[in-house]
């Protein structure tokens, strides 16, 4: 995650002076199951229904507004992908395509081999999320649980990676993988990226926020590892987990630079570098089938989103039953 | 496993020991457990991370262009270059004001719509998904996309202020109005972020205290300030320094909206000046000088920041 | 891992053998002996210049039919020229080097000039290449040190557009365009008051290229950005060319504008300064009808610009002989023509010009003609200041915002780019000459 390019895609989180207990952060519990007040589980069933109707109204506009905020510039962009070369930009412009162009996701079907940078896309993004989820859940745990040597020390060094720019670390990882012989492979392109902070701190702050007495009690029991982590520390974390999941699976997707560095040509590269085919250097780029390949690239992702988000939500109200 | 403590609420003073397990020594054993867990992990940071760091370090006290095997050692030419350049006032100045504004506005709007879309309003589930769609789209067709919204030729806000009779501003001539275009545009990207973090802090907060102060008599406003966003003190916390981070290195929507330009540097950030130093002017040693600078600079603040948080306690 | 081991390898060090991994070889090992072995392909790193990619791949699958022993592979070098440089400069930095890159105007000089391509006239010679049947403009583009860096494949220049309705309207006439920018300047009022007070004609800003826009400008008027390695911004002429642009700004016959070609499109403007590689997409989507000039002279008023192919200096010479023998096919006669038809480029050789097919394609299309015959009337090679002095573009561009859109003081503004093109030229230039 560290030598993500794409800087925005993925939120690189604080470091924490480790040289004294770190206390839960909040925003990394967005989702744990909380045993709820009765009041909150009052509100929870009746909302806030009793607000008067000037409070319900202006609750509806402000609504209304962020609708039209966030969606312009989304509806753009799918209308565009709709969109002939001289309906697109148009004065005033058009808020309907005339004529409709559908023709903009068959040329990007067909120009790109588009197959090949999708199954790209989904190998690279698929093993990045697993390694990472994994090894962030497994350092979060010892971090978290185990008491050993330079446990601080070694906390803030992952938790320093996430400061270092990704545009500095490029040319030398570059350099050490053409040595290896990985350019063009997967390997090349996904064990660079592999190294997880942001996760690791997120899941530590989590596991931290856990009540202590289920893990001593699981400690008096003698459990193994395994079973502390799976039957215990687990159950009460797959919200936070499907969260920094979430965040990963988008981050990984939209990756660039450092795919593009390495990976020459359709067989290993992703997405992302097949949709840059579709731009003119110098002349007018047709933006209908860019705006086509974007749409068509960002779909699985909204997919995965409404996916994890329910469960997400459905995990904290499964924790609020259960309390 | 059956529950039988409450975990802590966000914005809850933090229980302060770690629950580590409590035995007199070092368990070896344990230890063992723990460099298994953490190595792979670490390694991956050592080679890929902190190595081209120390690296880009040391090659910030070179000169060296970097289409040439030639580096010849400088000393501190590249610092004391960068802190006497007329342009660095400006790009500092830039880094500053997107900053700050990027982390103001996605955190006061992202806690507005979560605050917004926590009530009980019809349509309110597909509008949570609407505000994180930008979030997952490339930097680089929002910048496209955001041309039909920004162009004072063709573009929306040119159309709607045509009609009433203004002028548009002229966003990609004025480093102050494209300054402000590329903030709009990252905070609009940024802000489903936010967003959901937020959501799902306050999904978790202590209703019974809003309860009491709503039948205290507590006008909403003094509510918000004196119960609901003490609660959130926390993430508030997480978010001011997860979102400084990631603002304080966004590179593609200025690299497509304005190249960093008007003016050569009218909307050039440091992260956008390492970029443009080090592969458009091949000036890699100058350019390893700036990250080290902003390498430097982030890590000052978020120990500020933190520190800052400490004390609150 | 022993983080201060790790040091970045240089070009042509290590081949694959994948040896000596953290430990790379120390930095600086220049001059070395042999060139990096490949696997036996010809590794073709392009941008895919005017969405060449089918195009450029239909080359190869003919040249792959022909040799098969050299085959050649098409590599996705990144989207624009910028991108497909960082990634050869990464190439350069850790190994496994391509055998032909696309390079612009702007970065062959800087790889040529840190020996990170190869000189070509000896390959030439090797190969069997007839160098002379390159157009030569376009061929003495890549001439530093008596010897030539790179050839020229997609090669652009500058062409000036005006809506035709807008000339006629102004009873200006509408088969040509204003033979210098003084005619140019009394035409202007015309073509405001015609089209309803919009400006006469619209240039892009300087972070899309108005630095190359106006150095054609400059020239007319007798201007320089530099002369050699010597920056001429406060030469009197210089300092007038810019003051006329001002002065056209602040009086609404010229616009300077993020997306000027759209802008014109639309209908906007009344001209237009753009790249020929921009005629393909305004023919298609402008909603005006237009001709293409050539800039106002005295000749030359225009500046070639685009992009040429180069070879990396650490391959092998065995590998380096096949790249040129490649290059050679890649932009022969027929391949030209096929692929300076298709995206708007200009053919680069000589006897293209000559064939019936292209013979038939500029009769149908005048308006490609008018870059074809501008080059050898109208062009000359860019000035250094611009292209070879690292970061010369983005810095004139930066400057020339100021006086258009700012409106600054000419002087002050040109002193500094004077200063500041002088320093980086003592700085990144002059102890590698």
């Amino acid at each position: 995650m560290t030598t993500s390019v794409d800087t925005q895609v993925v939120p690189p989180t604080a470091p924490r002076d480790a040289g004294e207990a770190l206390p839960p952060v909040p925003g990394t519990q967005i989702d744990e199951a909380p045993q709820l007040t009765a009041a909150q589980r009052r509100r929870r069933g009746r909302g806030v229904d009793q607000s008067s109707p000037v409070v319900k109204i202006a609750g509806y506009i402000a609504l209304a507004i962020t609708v039209a905020v966030i969606m312009v510039p989304l509806y753009f962009i799918v209308i565009t992908s709709l969109k002939t070369r001289p309906d697109i930009y148009s004065d005033p412009i058009t808020w309907w395509p005339n004529p409709f162009n559908p023709q903009n996701y068959s040329y990007v079907m067909t120009t790109l081999e588009f197959d090949l940078y999708l199954r790209n896309s989904v190998i690279i993004t698929g093993i990045l999320t697993v390694v990472k989820v994994t090894l962030g859940v497994l350092s979060a745990y010892a971090f978290a649980f185990i008491k050993f040597p330079l446990r601080n020390f070694l906390f803030v060094l992952v938790i320093a990676a996430l400061m270092v720019p990704n545009q500095i670390t490029i040319i030398s990882n570059y350099s050490l993988i053409a040595q290896l012989g990985w350019r063009n492979t997967f390997i090349g392109i996904i064990v660079p990226l592999a190294g997880v902070a942001f996760g690791t701190f997120l899941m530590r702050n989590h596991f931290l926020s856990l009540p202590k007495e289920i893990m001593e009690a699981a400690e008096m029991d003698g459990s193994s590892f395994f079973r502390t982590l799976f039957k215990v520390v687990l159950p009460m974390s797959w919200p936070t987990v499907i969260a920094f999941t979430l965040i990963t699976v988008v981050g990984e997707w939209n990756e660039y630079l450092w795919p593009f560095l390495v990976a020459d040509t359709s067989a290993t590269a992703p997405l992302p570098i097949g949709l840059t085919l579709l731009q003119d250097v110098e002349g007018l780029t047709n933006w209908g089938p860019v705006m086509a390949g974007t749409v068509l690239a960002t779909l699985p992702m909204l997919v995965i989103f409404l996916i994890l988000q329910k469960r997400m939500i459905k995990g904290l109200t499964a924790g609020a039953v259960k309390g | 496993m059956t529950t039988i403590a409450r975990p802590p609420v966000p914005g809850e003073p933090a229980q302060q020991d770690p629950p580590v397990r409590r035995r007199q020594g070092t368990d070896w054993r344990q230890v063992g457990l723990a460099a298994l867990l953490i190595v792979p992990n670490l390694v991956l940071l050592l080679v890929f991370t902190y190595r081209p760091l120390l690296d880009n370090i040391r090659l910030s006290f070179y000169h060296w262009n970097i289409a040439s095997p030639r580096k010849t050692f400088i000393g501190l030419d590249n610092y004391i270059e960068w802190f006497t350049s007329p342009s660095t006032g400006t790009i500092v100045f830039n880094t500053v004001v997107f900053t700050i504004a990027a982390v103001a506005g996605s955190m006061i709007i992202g806690l507005a719509l979560a605050m917004l879309l926590d009530q009980k309003l019809i349509g309110r589930g597909p509008v949570r998904s609407m505000v994180f769609a930008p979030y997952v789209i490339s930097g680089a067709a929002i910048g496209v996309a955001f041309q039909f919204v920004f162009d004072p030729g063709y573009g929306l806000i040119q159309d709607i202020l045509a009609r009433l009779g203004l002028d548009s501003p002229h966003f990609y001539q004025n480093a102050g109005w494209a300054l402000f275009m590329i903030t709009t545009t990252y905070v609009w990207k940024n802000v489903g972020y936010v967003f959901v973090i937020y959501l799902a802090a306050l999904q978790g907060r202590r209703e019974d205290l809003d309860e009491a102060a709503e039948i205290d008599g507590t006008p909403a406003w003094r509510r918000f300030w004196r119960i609901t966003l003490p609660q959130l003190r926390g993430t508030t916390f997480f978010l001011s320094i997860t979102v400084l981070l990631s603002s304080f290195q966004v590179f593609d929507i200025i690299n497509v909206m304005t190249g960093g330009g008007p003016f050569e540097i009218g909307t050039t950030t440091m992260v956008f000046q390492v970029y443009q130093e080090t592969f458009v002017n091949s000036r890699a040693g100058y350019g390893a000088a700036v990250a080290t600078i902003m390498f430097l600079v982030v890590l000052l603040i978020t120990v500020i920041q933190v520190r800052m948080q400490d004390k609150e306690q | 891992m022993s983080i201060t081991t790790a040091k970045f390898s240089r070009r042509g060090v290590l081949g694959a053998t994948g040896a000596g991994v953290a430990t790379a070889a120390l930095a600086g090992c220049a001059g070395e002996a042999a060139g990096q072995d490949g696997d036996g392909t010809i590794q073709f790193w392009s941008n895919h210049p005017g969405s060449s990619k089918d195009l450029e791949q239909a080359i190869i699958d003919d040249w792959n039919a022909a040799n098969p022993d050299t085959p050649a592979v098409l590599v996705d070098g990144g989207a624009n020229y910028e991108e497909l440089g960082q990634k050869f400069n990464a190439a350069l930095a850790g190994g496994d080097l391509p055998d032909v890159i696309v390079a612009s105007d702007v970065t062959w000089f800087n790889f040529a000039l840190n020996e990170a391509t190869t000189p070509l006239d000896e390959l030439w010679v090797e190969a069997g290449v007839d160098s002379d049947s390159i157009v030569d403009t376009l061929r003495e583009d890549y001439a530093f040190n008596g010897q030539h860096y790179g050839m020229p494949y997609s090669r652009s220049t500058c062409l000036m557009y005006f809506n035709t309705d807008v000339l006629a309207a102004a009873g200006l006439p509408t088969d040509r365009g204003p033979e210098s920018w003084q005619e140019f300047a009394e035409w202007a009022p015309a073509l405001v008051s015609a089209n309803e007070g919009k400006p006469a004609l619209v240039i892009p800003d300087g972070t899309s290229y108005l630095d190359w826009y106006f150095q054609g400008m400059i020239w007319t008027f007798g201007g320089a950005y530099s002369r050699e390695w010597e920056p001429t911004f406060m030469e009197d002429a210089s300092i007038e060319a810019a003051e006329f642009l001002k002065e056209q700004v602040a009086k609404n016959h010229i616009a300077i504008a993020k997306d000027a070609a759209n802008t014109f499109g639309l209908g906007n403007v009344s001209g237009l300064l753009q790249s020929t590689g921009s005629l393909g997409g305004l023919t298609e989507s402008s909603q005006v009808p237009f001709i293409t000039t050539y800039l106002p002279g005295p000749a030359p008023g225009c500046a070639t610009g685009g992009a040429g192919i180069a070879v990396p200096n650490g391959i092998s010479d065995e590998r380096k002989v096949n790249a040129v023998k490649f290059m050679d096919f890649f932009t022969n006669t027929q391949n030209t023509i096929t692929f300076t038809q298709a995206t708007g480029y200009m053919p680069v050789r000589k006897d293209a010009l000559e064939h019936p097919d292209e013979v038939a394609y500029l009769e149908e299309n005048p308006n490609a003609l008018t870059a074809i015959e501008q080059l050898n009337e109208n062009t000359a090679p860019q000035d250094y200041a611009r292209v070879f002095v690292p970061g010369g573009g983005s810095r004139i561009g930066g400057a020339l915002d100021r006086i258009t859109i700012g409106q600054e003081d000419v002087m002050t503004v040109f002193q500094n780019l004077q200063d500041e093109t002088q320093r980086t030229i003592d700085r990144d230039i002059e102890p590698f000459l």
